[in-house]
């Protein structure tokens, strides 16, 4: 098992070189620069210079790229030119609004998807089979944003049960916590909740199929025992196979949600340094995403590994 | 009026007294303030900074002025009066302003301010101050007393004082202590009413009441930025919602008190919502759109004539501000001081077709790229961009729009080739008046890159003329010749909807939003 | 060689093309008598031709403004309604339909090129194996809206560069599914055969991988097509997309949005237009996989 771990977390680093060189490539390319954000639009050339040389920006970029590298071999992302604080607590402070979204719609996701695949499943073939599968499908082709935005005026402004956004941490008000995450969570959940619905029909369907379930079921067990105590269970296992690709859609699905409903995460974190071109929070706040995905996915495979033991031997 | 002496302004600062005590004693008598509650205001970006002096954001603006102060600032009427100084005396020669402080008052560290703390913050505004010409005549800032700074200009400068008392990157004054300290890394101490409690950025800045405050006493009332100000409310979260929709809907539902703008037709629909009362703030500010004299086919006058020709003014604005505007050529707003006249009217809203491809052909002008450059973030400029380029499309001229963000177009608009045409809404410049305003169109980088002579010397006519008369009849110099080599055009002018909820008793829209003297009434 | 057997490698290849086209034939009937394929192509055809034909079928110039008709209610004139502009919305969703299905076919083309490339490499060519699919892992955990608004940053936003974004955010999967294929046919009996008896590695790659990994590769692409509308439409409303006045529709609930409650249908049209081109597209490609294989379970690939 800990070589498994080992093997996976060292086989991460490559994942996490590639993503820091494309953010170097792009901070290369980007016109503009963020003196013009710190001196004030109407500084003159010499003060903008004067920032420049303080920051390190009239240094070739490979060379700032190699610092950038050599502070982050001592666990330094560097210090963000305009928060006036190191990135990495910028973006750890973001980090919780970013997962709890995530987290959610990751619970929402499956637990409605499971729910409407295990109906669609047993009734299969029936009306309920053919409207959750509706519905389903229905979550796979509509915008996620659009949607954000029909539950804030459905939800928010019709029925005012809940708030149009903004975050309420949960070390604040856990009540609070769930009012505020309810409906981006939701948004952001629909298309992944079509995914699992679907996965499930199909994957119980093959399970209720198999001979062992036919021989419970002759041997006169009871028919959700059946369903609950073996079908679901295999049936499960594809499920979690997705859950890390999930999650990286979701993490990546969340800057758009974070936007439609004033959420302070991590993207519109990523998004506002890139408009302003404060590079480190850039390049830090992409290498966390990244490495926050990666991590997961690890989580993902043992989950699996422990879930169904043949994958083991050869992990 | 600028050589103000010192009594001058104190007689000015007893009328507005006078005045004030008049509103407020009204507003006492119908119904009584309350202290206490909490309210949140909305606003739509995250203010880039909230080291007041190196910033000229409104964003920004909006927050700082509630928690620091300036020595001077502009009244209700737009004339300096003094906030955290006592007065002004200046001395024969124009050179010499013994400035005296008002005593007693408080930094929220708990410090009295005294003159090194004026000195240190206004030697900090020299350095790294968001608006570089406001200090640039003092040559020396002297601590004359312990409640006393004396400033030395380099020669006699007329339009000092109004510049000096300028919002637009305020000279705040902060502890000497801060004052040492970069750019952006000081902790936000300030003098006025509410202080800073934290800034989550992308969800809000966090204020609260300023218990040891201490109340300028020669005024009965707010006046503009100065004025006797008191802190009702307990704490003023400004909270940041970029969605105009999502923003209205939690004015609606009370979950936030006060909207710095919203929709016109928003406004229109709200009209009948006894919980909601909305204000316009009007006018607020010059829709501009200007041009690369450097650059083709705009570096001829006779394309951008044209240009000028071309536009439907009355289309451009009634789309980008959702109808809430005002037609006017005039470079000063319509009715005020400076306003000169009718001078270019006939270059205004003309929409002449003919004319205008007249004129292109006489410019030789032959389907060349036409590139206007606007930004995603301020809505104005781009709807107006979108317009503009739809109507110069109409005269056979090839517009492309290219929105970019608005650092991007920040830096394209400084380059000399890369866009011929910019929307550009001025909020603050000319609400402070011609220098404000003619000082971007002039001097190392003006707006349309390419220096006009004529323009130039009107300029330093203008910031040497002494009395208010003498400087009219320079600006109305000015006017006409930017109707005569048209490198930027007067859209018209924007309004600002604003709204909050009924309960909310003292609101008066201005160039920020006061949000002392502002209290909640109880149900 | 004879002219006799000369006739007969004639018949004999004319044999074989007929029986190609009888399965080409069997195939198509096989997938238009599936009936979600059915619903699919009957409503992604009739999007396609309300794009192709925009300009016969929009009543009003996209880009038309009309001052004095802002924020107009749906009516017969104006059957979605007007939006800040005065714009027609019903003429904006048909050209904007046409901009997403541009950008999706765009991005199908370019994923096919560049996964089916990658893919092979890594496939075939052992030791680029790991470093392709090491750049994939790495492209992958990289959030591909974020990547476009860098992009735009850097290159000014354009359905150019919504392409290239989404280009580089769904090819990496793409690349994963054919490299699989690759893997797998290339261990079979019959591949080996003919890499035994000596024929070029051009003639395999044609003849056996690529027609064998075609099947999954069209599958994978057609969800590739629908989360390819959905992300232009994101990028889009994030302002990184098409610039305006484009009537894309991201733009236009963009610009819907700060009329939520006042003119609600400037933001509802477009949705349901991209609800129903992806709707259409998922369709078809449920259809398609369930003739081509269908042991796949309901797996979509790019998210």
């Amino acid at each position: 098992m800990i070589g498994f771990l080992a093997r996976r977390l060292l086989s991460a680093l490559p994942v996490l070189l590639v993503v820091s060189l494309v953010s170097f490539v792009i901070i290369a390319i980007v016109p503009g620069d963020v003196t013009a954000e710190i001196a004030g639009a109407d500084s003159t050339e010499a003060q903008r210079a004067e920032i420049r040389e303080r920051l390190g920006l009239d240094k070739p970029m490979v060379e700032q790229a190699l610092r950038w590298y050599g502070r982050l071999l001592q666990g330094d992302l560097g210090q963000s030119y305009l928060l006036n604080r190191p990135v990495t607590e910028a973006v750890l402070e973001r980090l919780p609004v970013t997962l709890s979204l995530a987290g959610l719609a990751l619970v929402m996701a499956v637990a409605l998807g499971v729910l409407l695949g295990i109906l669609a499943a047993i009734r299969h073939g029936t009306w309920l089979d053919q409207g959750s599968m509706s519905l389903a499908l229905f979550g796979l082709s509509i915008p996620d944003f659009w949607f954000g935005l029909i539950l804030i005026v459905v939800f928010s402004v019709q029925l005012g049960w809940l708030p149009t956004g903004g975050y309420v941490p949960a070390s604040e008000s856990i009540v609070g916590w769930a009012r505020s995450m309810t409906l981006p969570a939701l948004a952001l959940a629909i298309t992944q909740m079509g995914v699992v619905a679907r996965m499930t029909r199909a994957s119980m369907l093959e399970v209720m199929g198999e001979d062992y379930i036919r021989t419970a079921r002759a041997k006169g067990m009871r028919r959700h025992v059946v369903i609950f105590k073996h079908a679901l269970r295999n049936a499960l296992i594809p499920i979690v196979t997705v859950v890390g690709v999930m999650t990286g859609v979701l993490l990546g699905g969340a800057v758009v949600i974070e936007s439609v409903f004033s959420l302070p995460g991590v993207g519109r974190l990523i998004i506002g340094a890139i408009q302003r071109r404060d590079y480190p929070i850039i390049q830090g706040g992409l290498l966390i995403t990244a490495a926050t995905f990666v991590f997961v996915n690890i989580l993902v495979d043992l989950a699996y590994g422990w879930l169904d033991p043949r994958v083991r031997n050869d992990g | 009026m600028l050589r103000t002496s010192r009594l001058r302004l104190i007689r000015r600062a007893f009328l507005a007294a006078a005045a004030g005590a008049f509103i407020g004693l009204s507003a006492w008598t119908a119904m009584a303030q309350t202290a206490g509650g909490d309210l949140v205001f909305v606003q739509n970006s995250n203010p880039p900074s909230l080291d007041a002096m190196v910033t000229t954001s409104q964003a920004s603006r909006n927050i700082t002025m509630n928690m620091y102060e300036t020595l001077f600032g502009f009244s209700e009427d737009i004339r300096p009066i003094p906030i955290l100084a006592k007065s002004v005396d200046i001395s024969p020669d124009g050179k010499t302003y013994r400035i005296p402080l008002r005593e007693g008052v408080k930094f929220h560290n708990g410090k009295e301010m005294k003159a090194e703390d004026v000195k240190a913050s206004l030697d900090r505004y020299k350095k790294v101050g968001g608006t570089q010409t406001m200090l640039a005549p003092v040559e020396s800032i002297d601590v004359t007393g312990p409640y006393e700074v004396t400033l030395r200009l380099s020669e006699p400068t007329p339009t000092f004082m109004e510049s000096f008392a300028s919002p637009r990157a305020p000279a705040v004054i902060i502890p000497a202590e801060e004052a040492a300290k970069e750019p952006n890394k000081i902790s936000f101490i300030g003098t006025g009413p509410y202080k800073f409690v934290e800034y989550v950025p992308d969800s809000h800045v966090k204020l609260e009441r300023f218990k040891d405050y201490v109340p300028n006493e020669d005024y009965k009332d707010i006046d503009g930025f100065g004025g006797k100000k008191t802190a009702y409310l307990d704490t003023i979260t400004f909270r940041v919602i970029p969605e105009a929709g999502a923003a209205v809907a939690a004015l609606e539902t009370g979950e936030v008190q006060v909207l710095e703008q919203i929709p016109v037709p928003t406004a229109r629909r709200l009209a009948s919502n006894p919980d909601i009362k909305t204000y316009e703030n009007m006018p607020w500010a010059f829709l501009t759109f200007i041009m690369n004299m450097k650059a083709a086919p705009t570096d001829n006058v006779k394309f951008r004539e044209a240009v000028a020709l071309a536009l439907n003014d009355e289309e451009v604005m009634a789309i980008a501000t959702e109808g809430l505007f005002n037609l006017y050529h005039g470079w000063m707003y319509e009715g005020s001081t400076y306003d000169a006249g009718d001078i270019g009217k006939e270059f205004y809203n003309v929409h002449d077709a003919e004319r205008a491809k007249a004129l292109l052909k006489e410019a030789g002008y032959n389907g060349e790229p036409f590139s206007l450059l606007t930004d995603s973030n301020i809505p104005e400029h781009g709807k107006a961009a979108v317009v503009i380029a739809e109507q110069l499309k109409a005269v056979g001229i090839n517009a492309v729009v290219n929105q970019v963000d608005w650092p991007t177009a920040l830096k394209i608009r400084l380059q000399d080739s890369g866009w011929n045409g910019w929307t550009l809404a001025m909020g603050i410049e000319p609400y402070l008046g011609p220098a404000a305003l003619i000082s971007t169109l002039t001097g190392a980088a003006p707006h349309f890159r390419a220096n006009d002579p004529e323009l130039d010397a009107l300029y330093k006519e203008l910031i040497t003329t002494d009395g208010v008369d003498g400087r009219k009849a320079v600006f109305a110099k000015i006017q006409k010749r930017l109707y005569e080599f048209f490198g930027i055009v007067k859209v018209g002018e924007t309004g600002l909807m604003q709204a909050a909820r009924a309960n909310v008793q003292g609101f008066k829209p201005f160039r920020f939003p006061r949000l002392y003297n502002v209290w909640l009434e109880k149900k | 060689m004879t002219a006799e057997a000369d006739a007969d490698t004639a018949s004999l290849r004319r044999e074989i093309a007929r029986a190609r086209r009888r399965g080409w034939m069997r195939f198509l009937k096989r997938l238009f008598s599936h009936r979600s394929f059915q619903v699919g192509f009957a409503l992604f055809s009739v999007i396609v031709l309300l794009a192709l034909f925009a300009d016969l079928v929009a009543p009003y110039d996209p880009n038309k403004n009309d001052y004095r008709n802002l924020l107009a209610p749906p009516s017969m004139l104006h059957l979605f309604g007007t939006d800040g502009f005065g714009r027609d919305i019903f003429s904006r969703v048909i050209h904007g339909t046409r901009i997403s299905l541009g950008i999706g076919i765009s991005v199908v083309v370019m994923t096919g090129l560049f996964g089916v490339v990658l893919g092979m490499l890594a496939g075939y060519v052992r030791w680029l194996d790991n470093a392709l699919m090491r750049l994939m892992d790495g492209l992958m955990a990289f959030p591909g809206v974020l990547l476009a608004i860098a992009l735009a940053a850097a290159l000014g936003p354009s359905a150019l560069n919504a392409v290239i974004a989404l280009t580089i955010t769904f090819t990496p999967r793409t690349a994963r599914i054919v490299r699989s294929s690759v893997l797998v046919i290339r261990e079979l009996p019959y591949v080996e055969a003919a890499l035994a008896v000596g024929a070029g590695h051009a003639r395999i790659i044609v003849r056996y991988i690529l027609a064998n990994a075609l099947s999954p590769l069209i599958v994978q692409l057609t969800f590739v097509f629908a989360v390819s509308i959905l992300a232009e439409a994101i990028l889009s409303f994030l302002g990184v997309g098409p610039p305006p006045p484009a009537p894309s529709l991201g733009n236009i609930i963009a610009e819907g949005r700060s009329y939520l409650q006042d003119a609600s249908w400037i933001a509802f049209f477009p949705g349901m237009a991209i609800a129903a081109a992806v709707l259409g597209l998922n369709l078809m490609g449920d259809g398609l996989r369930d003739v081509t294989d269908p042991r796949l379970a309901s797996q979509r690939g790019a998210g």
